[in-house]
């Protein structure tokens, strides 16, 4: 029904940005070990600018149960919401994986809200730290929170956003303990923020393809 | 600025939690009254320092690189005392542990110029949510933890997320190997658990419980009841199934329906034995009636017995008489052919009468009997040609014997007009054509065989079956068949002695007779005699031999004066010299007195303290080869217990013929002498 974003990616900046997030992720997943005191990994099988519907449509299409989301919000040159979502069922499973122990239901649904928005917080800032780190700008990332609903709420929260805004969804595979979970990253854009996300992308490539090597800020 | 910091710290002191700043390089700059309250370090001790630094003890977790990423990425960070319980060492005002939850937000814009560390007391909350956590513990505890029953919640994907401790109990999993599993993978009814788990989730139970097989750990199979109910938490809806061990219940019902089986099968038992217990009780009566029966029948037969011996006896005595005085005027008539022939009317007049009476003392079991150790089977061969002559042409008779017949010891004379008697019986019962057989065989009459006819001693038996295929007899008439003088024979034809006599002589030899008969079937007597284990003896036939006299001394005892009378004459028309006594102790004393005799001729029974044997064992005493020939009307036990003679001990039944005295006289004598010619060698 929508149609395509009216900013989109080109195949290169998209490569970069999985990229990005391929490093953001691995830097999430070293927190996450540090956390939870055991081997974390984390995999993007898929980065792709969408509208809201079609972010909708993913989310709705393999899980007709409800969502639980941790959700943080960035400022800075690209602004908007960051949100890790699981399927409900998936995250108590997730909140053992991270505690750990012999815990029991209730225990674990006690422990869910803290353990999912710590787990979440590590993610969002590894993710969106590394991202807003490598191309050279700052982001303020607010502190977690944790929210339930299903897609259309997750993607539609309160205030409403424009209706250019984009999507950039990210499915994103957890192991840890021995566990498989299946979660999604998704980066709520408004048109000005993807037009800055481009320029930067764009930037980042520049400097990653030029000869003369330019550190990045912050980068040791 | 020291006003306005002076100013800023006062703001920080005033905030009812821990607020911590550090610089760039991680160094705290402001630690307010708060984290100095609670901490025990006072902002001038931690100042300058990096948090590691103030707590070396302490694993701080997350906290280091939290304040790495505020300064370095601008990411804000929460580390919550539910995931990182007491990151530092706070304590309340009263000293107790201080919960709390720790923030990590960068400070400063664009770059961060520091961090900002919130604590925030959770005390209250923590302390609030443990209170409800225990007080649900303590009724999740009186539930769940020790139910008896399997208590299962699982989510809406079907995994188990909580297990209690009768798991373990029950399918042999802990917790921990169940949480996280798919429940349905527990059941062997996999169909009826999702049914089950899916009607409480849908909230379409019925909520009737649901029988379930599971499989045990061990791979045993339990049988369970599960109940479940949808338990909503949140957002979320779980089932609880409450699974119930119901293996004790079927095999309750199992051992009932087998009892019941039981039981019924009891009930049939126990019909059937009422059923039955009339007709048993109707045996057993029979059976009773006919022992009963049986017992006076042979009552019956012993007093008829002992009335019949008594008068034969007496009978016999007179026919002695009669018998030795005819035989004696046959010389004194002599040429006088018409006195000849009454004569001799006379004497084969006596010679029925002797028969009948000597039948009659055979049905008293009181004839003398002289048993030898015999093979039924050749016996019957050498008794077969007569058998045939006598049953006629119009008869087949068969002879079928047992391979190894036992002996029997039985005087055969007796045997032989018995099985004679029989024959003759049969054909008469065939008028004349018919099949008659003859079989012999080794039988053993059992106790229960004896507790039915009481004149039985159990053991083992030669039996003498003698069948014929002629008119039979009613059970009334198979009733009366052994007494005297009873027949169903044509006036004239018989004297209804025959089997009178066969029964006393079976009698008499230890033996038990029976008659099976139906009418128009048949009759089959059956004789057993008992088993002898010696060996088979040959038999003399006395009538074989001839008629010869003697010059030896017989001393005679007898107490009738007629007897003793006729007697002598017969000795003497024989050329025997001759002693009499008319008792024992005068025999004895003739004896004693040194009398040369060869043979003591007495009879059994004599009045007198000295018995007959008495006599005869004080004389040998005497002669030691002295030939004793005992002669009796009956013997009444005289000689040995049941009539029958010692094996040494000769006798000669009254009324005998001139010939038969003659033969058995000299047998005896021979024998004696050849017993005595053996000493002297």
């Amino acid at each position: 029904m929508a149609a395509q974003p009216s900013v989109t990616l080109g195949e290169l900046e998209l490569d970069a940005l999985t990229e990005l997030v391929n490093l953001g992720v691995s830097s999430a997943a070293l927190s996450l070990r540090e956390m939870v005191q055991e081997e974390v990994l984390l995999s993007v099988p898929s980065v792709s600018v969408v509208t809201r519907a079609e972010a909708i449509a993913n989310l709705e299409q393999r899980n007709t149960s409800r969502l639980v989301g941790v959700h943080q919000t960035f400022e800075g040159d690209i602004r908007g919401r960051a949100l890790l979502i699981f399927p409900e069922a998936q995250s108590l499973e997730l909140v053992r994986a991270v505690v750990g122990g012999d815990l029991s239901l209730e225990d674990l649904m006690e422990l869910e809200q803290e353990a999912l928005a710590e787990t979440g917080n590590v993610l969002l800032n590894g993710c969106l730290g590394t991202i807003a780190n490598n191309l050279g700008r700052s982001l303020r990332i607010s502190l977690p929170e944790v929210i339930h609903g299903n897609g259309s709420e997750f993607i539609n929260l309160t205030p409403p956003p424009r209706a250019d805004s984009c999507v950039l969804f990210i499915y994103i595979n957890f192991a840890v303990r021995r566990r498989d979970i299946q979660g999604y990253l998704a980066m709520l854009l408004d048109l000005p923020s993807l037009i800055a996300l481009k320029e930067l992308l764009a930037e980042f490539i520049e400097r990653a393809t030029a000869t003369t090597v330019v550190s990045p800020p912050h980068a040791d | 600025m020291p006003t306005s910091d002076t100013f800023d710290n006062a703001i920080l002191d005033a905030i009812d939690g821990g607020v911590i700043v550090v610089d760039q390089n991680e160094r705290v700059t402001h630690w307010n009254r708060w984290m100095a309250s609670a901490s025990g370090l006072a902002a001038a001790q931690v100042c300058g320092r990096t948090l590691p630094e103030i707590f070396p003890d302490r694993n701080l977790r997350r906290l280091p690189l939290a304040i790495r990423e505020a300064l370095s990425l601008r990411a804000s960070t929460i580390i919550t005392h539910a995931l990182n319980p007491s990151l530092f060492p706070l304590q309340s005002p009263t000293y107790r542990p201080l919960f709390h939850d720790i923030t990590v937000s960068p400070v400063g814009a664009p770059e961060p110029s520091g961090c900002l560390i919130l604590v925030a007391d959770v005390s209250m909350a923590t302390r609030r949510e443990k209170f409800l956590r225990n007080r649900q513990n303590a009724r999740y505890d009186a539930v769940v933890a020790r139910a008896a029953d399997v208590i299962l919640t699982v989510d809406e994907e079907g995994v188990i997320q909580l297990a209690n401790p009768a798991a373990l109990v029950q399918l042999g999993y802990y917790t921990a190997e169940l949480v996280g599993r798919a429940a349905v993978d527990l059941f062997e009814t996999r169909e009826a658990w999702i049914a089950t788990w899916r009607g409480a989730l849908e909230g379409s139970s019925s909520g009737n419980p649901t029988e379930l097989v599971a499989r045990r750990k061990d791979g045993s199979i339990t049988y369970l009841e599960a109940l479940a109910s949808r338990w909503p938490t949140g957002t979320r809806s779980h089932v609880t199934a409450i699974l119930r061990d119901v293996n004790q219940r079927r095999a309750t019902e199992a051992a009932l329906r087998a009892s019941e089986a039981e039981a019924r099968t009891a009930a049939t038992a126990l019909t059937e034995l009422n059923r039955t217990l009339e007709e048993r009780v109707q045996q057993r009566t029979a059976q009773l009636m006919n022992t009963e029966e049986a017992l006076r029948q042979s009552q019956k037969m012993e007093a008829v017995g002992n009335l019949t011996g008594g008068i034969a006896h007496d009978f016999n005595n007179l026919l002695h008489v009669i018998s030795g005085n005819l035989h004696l005027l046959k010389r004194d008539v002599a040429g006088n052919v018409v006195a000849q022939q009454r004569l001799q009317k006379a004497l084969d007049g006596v010679s029925r009468s002797a028969k009948l009476s000597s039948q009659l003392l055979a049905f008293a079991r009181q004839q003398p009997l002289d048993p030898k150790v015999i093979h039924v089977g050749n016996f019957l061969r050498d008794l077969e040609d007569m058998l045939r002559k006598a049953v006629g042409e119009g008869v087949t008779l068969s002879m079928v014997f047992d391979s190894a017949l036992w002996n029997t010891l039985v005087d055969p004379g007796n045997l032989e007009n018995s099985l004679l008697n029989l024959a003759i019986n049969a054909r008469d019962a065939m008028d004349n054509r018919g099949r008659l057989s003859i079989e012999a065989r080794n039988i053993a009459l059992d106790a229960d065989y004896a507790n039915t006819y009481p004149e039985v001693t159990p053991g083992q038996y030669v039996m003498i079956a003698v069948t014929d295929n002629g008119a039979g007899m009613t059970p009334e008439v198979v009733q009366q068949a052994f007494e005297p003088f009873f027949t169903t024979k044509r006036e004239g034809r018989g004297t209804g002695l025959g089997l009178s006599m066969v029964y006393g002589f079976v009698k008499q030899s230890g033996g038990h007779i029976k008659i099976d008969s139906a009418v128009g079937q048949g009759t089959s007597v059956r004789i057993y005699l008992p088993r002898s284990l010696q060996a088979e003896e040959t038999v003399v036939d006395m009538d074989a031999m001839p008629v010869l006299g003697g010059n030896e001394m017989v001393l005679i005892a007898e107490d009738d004066e007629s007897v003793r009378d006729t007697v002598v004459a017969l000795f003497n028309d024989l050329g025997y010299r001759v002693l009499k006594a008319k008792d024992a102790q005068s025999a004895l004393n003739i004896i004693e007195s040194g009398m040369p005799v060869d043979l003591l001729f007495t009879d059994v029974v004599m009045p007198g303290p000295l018995h007959s044997t008495e006599l005869a064992r004080k004389a040998r005493e005497r002669i030691p080869h002295l030939a004793v020939l005992f002669t009796s009307g009956y013997t009444q036990n005289a000689l040995s217990p049941g009539g029958r003679l010692a094996p040494d001990v000769d006798l000669l039944n009254k009324p005998y013929s001139r010939d038969a005295l003659a033969r058995k006289v000299r047998h005896v004598l021979s024998n004696a002498a050849q017993r005595r010619s053996q000493s002297a060698n």
